[in-house]
């Protein structure tokens, strides 16, 4: 397959001035999207994911924050270079973006007909009587009901669903190529949560947009994404399909993560987790910066010579992990084909090239996976009419 | 077709509580502010005072509004009006209009109403030529002479510039104490207190609104700028502020009245130049507070233009505070204005002002003429209270603590 990546982020690089000294949560990430791709960034709080996801669309704040380097190319147009009144006709219309709390991402003195309709006329050229019509059509499309007395209410007189809903119509209403979702379920409650995102990929199916879907639940990658690149402490650590994040994860960090979700049916007693904290951004820790969490490195060192491993003291334990993961910090390579994972403990890394993750994976969709979203879609539209 | 009724029915049955939302946010503000008496009361005397300044002329002239002199019907009073009057009456009248004009959105109504005051304005200026006043006896006199048959005065028959010099009296000298003729008495001059009283309503009502509406605009751009952009846009402006804010304005009041000629307008432009401040620092912090917010994110990432995102997205936002420290402004412009006044300098000499009537309650003898103190004393104090009255009820419905909903 020789299709064009829409959206290329290349060595892309994030600093933020902080009175104590400069902290940098983005390094090195280079991620590509493809046109109708689902990718998801997953990782925990303060990873960088959101921050990655910003300096798309030059939404940092600046000052203090500002891009060190790297290219985010769209189309043939660097975005971090593009003069301010490119880089405007470039958001909204060629990539959206929606927030992740519905509560304060509509302005509050507005009628969300008057919010949709600004950004609508901003973009394409209609008549406010076109614009409306735009706007009530995109509400339709997300599954408001009445939709044109909807477009007369304010936000305060919506449920979080409905507000979700909202800014995804107002985000969809000039047709993005690319729509950015920042945590788009996360303040939701758990059965709108399945309403959203079920919606979103109804809508990318019709629209053909990619979406750069930014998320810290495993649930919401395995159900929607094809290609799910890891972040861990300012780094991706691990690009590869959905299927093969889920069956063969690689890094320690991912399978962490994956053992970390609780499962029907294995009643193992305690739920496993991933000891320590997410580290300080200003305090990175020294080579891998998942070695003082890493299981495998201990395990790893508890068979190696000595002189290869090194001991560190923590205030609730002393332990060993390895001399190199403690002194070289681990590029992204192809330890396998198509699959990208950046740790010294994967097998064959040392034989690995470092190359650019660059994965035009579409996930495939059972027939028995679109009578399941079809059997939601009817749960879905039950749920509307209580939630109206 | 039944489900559809039953979802209807749910809804009516939802709909009663949700009666009371359906307000905008600032629309509802407004009549939380609005429900308490005080702010009512407050807003009745500001509504008088706006009344007397419009309709001035017509209340307190020594021109009759109407008359029949020698057989002949005429209107002096509407003869003598000037521009301004007539500007005042056409913009009162039009916002009644305007006003009843419920279908109209409320800003097609402003701009129908700015429109129609910038037509009038230069128009009555080119075509009002009122004559320059001979006398103000003449209808006393013409009435003394009885010939005149028949006359309608305005409630106060004296203009405020009346020195009433045909009845000049020797033995019983100005300023007369309140009497049938005089409600309020007269000042040293002679002039009807009461009229001066009215018509010093307009220059209490535009020094408060003008100086406060300079020191909001400057206060929204400068604060504004310093708000958004932060950084070291903020580090420069809040210097300026701090300059500014340094400046003691009655002293540069004072300087520039005795330095220059005594003008209105100067005085509106000093209390506004110096008084941008407070408003400045209000708007900063909101739009500090407002600039990390998701739907301001929201709105850039829309690609909304940073005019669009600093004027309606960010400061409808942070409108509230500035509201209360305008209606506060508007208070301490006053203020400023009356302590000029009583001192003697800011306004002409032959200017209408409470201030002035306050400074004529100490005689050139040494006397002291209460009615000269009360009643302008009285004006500037209920006009002050009320609009802190309002500005208080205004900063008690914006604080979301304290309100209900």
């Amino acid at each position: 397959m020789t299709q064009k990546p829409l959206l290329q982020i290349r060595d892309l690089n994030v600093a933020f001035d902080t009175p104590r000294g400069q902290i940098r949560p983005v390094r090195d990430v280079s991620l590509d999207i493809f046109p109708g791709q689902i990718v998801a960034l997953v990782g925990e709080s303060g990873c960088g994911k959101s921050v990655t996801s910003l300096s798309i669309l030059r939404l940092i704040p600046s000052p203090p924050g500002k891009v060190l380097s790297g290219k985010i190319m769209l189309d043939s147009r660097d975005l971090p270079a593009l003069p301010e009144k490119e880089m405007r006709k470039v958001r909204g219309k060629e990539i959206a973006m929606i927030f992740q709390e519905p509560m304060t991402s509509l302005n509050p003195v507005y009628t969300i007909g008057d919010q949709i309709v600004e950004a609508v006329m901003l973009h394409q050229h209609v008549s406010t009587k076109q614009a409306y019509g735009i706007a009530e059509e995109s509400l339709r499309e997300v599954g408001i009901a009445d939709p044109r007395r909807r477009l007369q209410e304010y936000p305060h007189q919506m449920s979080g669903g409905m507000r979700q809903r909202v800014v995804i119509a107002m985000a969809l209403s000039c047709k993005p190529k690319l729509l950015i979702a920042d945590e788009p379920t996360t303040a939701l409650d758990v059965t709108i949560q399945a309403q959203i995102l079920e919606l979103l990929r109804k809508l990318q199916r019709e629209t053909g947009m990619a979406i750069l879907l930014i998320t810290h639940d495993l649930g919401v990658v395995a159900e929607n994404a094809d290609v799910v690149a890891v972040m861990y402490a300012s780094r991706v650590v691990e690009v590869a399909t959905v299927e093969e994040i889920f069956d063969h994860p690689l890094h320690p960090y991912t399978q962490g993560l994956l053992r970390s979700v609780p499962r029907l049916g294995a009643a193992e007693g305690r739920l496993e987790s991933i000891s320590g904290a997410v580290p300080n951004p200003a305090r990175f820790p020294s080579g891998c910066k998942f070695h003082p969490r890493c299981s495998l490195s201990r395990q790893a060192a508890a068979s190696a010579p000595a002189e290869q491993t090194v001991e560190i003291k923590t205030v609730e334990e002393t332990f060993r992990v390895l001399k190199i993961c403690t002194t070289v910090e681990p590029d992204l390579r192809e330890v396998q084909p198509g699959h990208w994972g950046a740790c010294h403990l994967i097998e064959n890394y040392e034989g690995s090239k470092v190359s650019l993750p660059v994965l035009n994976h579409r996930r495939e969709v059972t027939a028995n996976a679109v009578a399941a979203e079809r059997e939601g879609a009817v749960v879905v539209e039950v749920l509307q009419g209580k939630e109206g | 077709m039944s489900s559809a009724s039953i979802n209807a029915a749910g809804m009516n049955s939802v709909e009663p509580a949700r009666v009371e939302k359906r307000r905008s946010w600032l629309a509802s503000v407004v009549h939380h502010a609005l429900g308490r008496w005080g702010t009512r009361l407050g807003i009745g005397w500001i509504a008088l005072v706006a009344f007397c300044a419009t309709f001035a002329p017509f209340l307190a002239n020594s021109f009759p509004l109407l008359v029949r002199v020698d057989g002949r019907w005429s209107s002096p009073a509407v003869i003598h009006l000037t521009a301004v009057d007539f500007t005042l009456v056409i913009a009162a009248a039009s916002l009644l209009v305007l006003i009843r004009l419920k279908k109209l959105p409320w800003a097609i109504r402003a701009w129908w109403f700015a429109g129609i005051l910038g037509m009038t304005l230069p128009l009555t200026l080119f075509a009002v030529k009122p004559p320059l006043v001979s006398g103000y006896e003449e209808y006393r006199d013409l009435k003394h002479e009885g010939r005149v048959q028949w006359m309608l005065s305005a409630p106060v028959p004296y203009s405020p510039n009346d020195h009433l010099t045909d009845q000049f009296d020797f033995t019983h000298p100005q300023p007369w104490a309140p009497s049938r003729s005089h409600w309020f008495g007269t000042e040293q001059n002679g002039e009807d207190v009461l009229s001066v009283m009215i018509h010093a309503c307009r220059i209490a009502m535009s020094i408060g609104f003008i100086s406060t509406g300079i020191a909001v605009f400057i206060g929204i751009i400068v604060g504004g700028l310093m708000g958004y952009f932060a950084g070291i846009v903020d580090l420069l402006g809040m210097r300026l502020v701090e300059v500014f804010g340094a400046i003691p304005t009655i002293y540069l009041l004072l300087a520039f009245c005795a330095a220059f000629e005594r003008n209105i307008y100067m005085v509106m432009a000093i209390i506004g130049l110096t008084g941008w401040t407070g408003d400045a620092r209000f708007v900063r912090a909101e739009f500090l507070r407002l600039r990390g917010q998701d739907f301001v994110h929201a709105a850039i990432a829309a690609g909304l233009p940073l005019r669009s995102v600093l004027f309606r997205h960010l400061l409808p936002n942070a409108l509230a505070p500035i509201l209360v420290s305008a209606s506060f402004g508007v208070a301490a412009a006053i203020l400023s204005e009356s302590v000029l006044s009583f001192l003697g300098l800011g306004l002409p000499v032959d200017a209408a002002s409470w201030g002035r009537l306050l400074n004529q309650s100490v005689g050139q003898g040494g006397g002291f003429h209460l009615w000269l103190a009360m009643y302008p004393g009285l004006a500037i104090f209920l006009t002050v209270f009320s609009y802190n009255l309002i500005g208080e009820a205004l900063r008690d419905a914006l604080d979301p603590r304290l309100n209900p909903q």
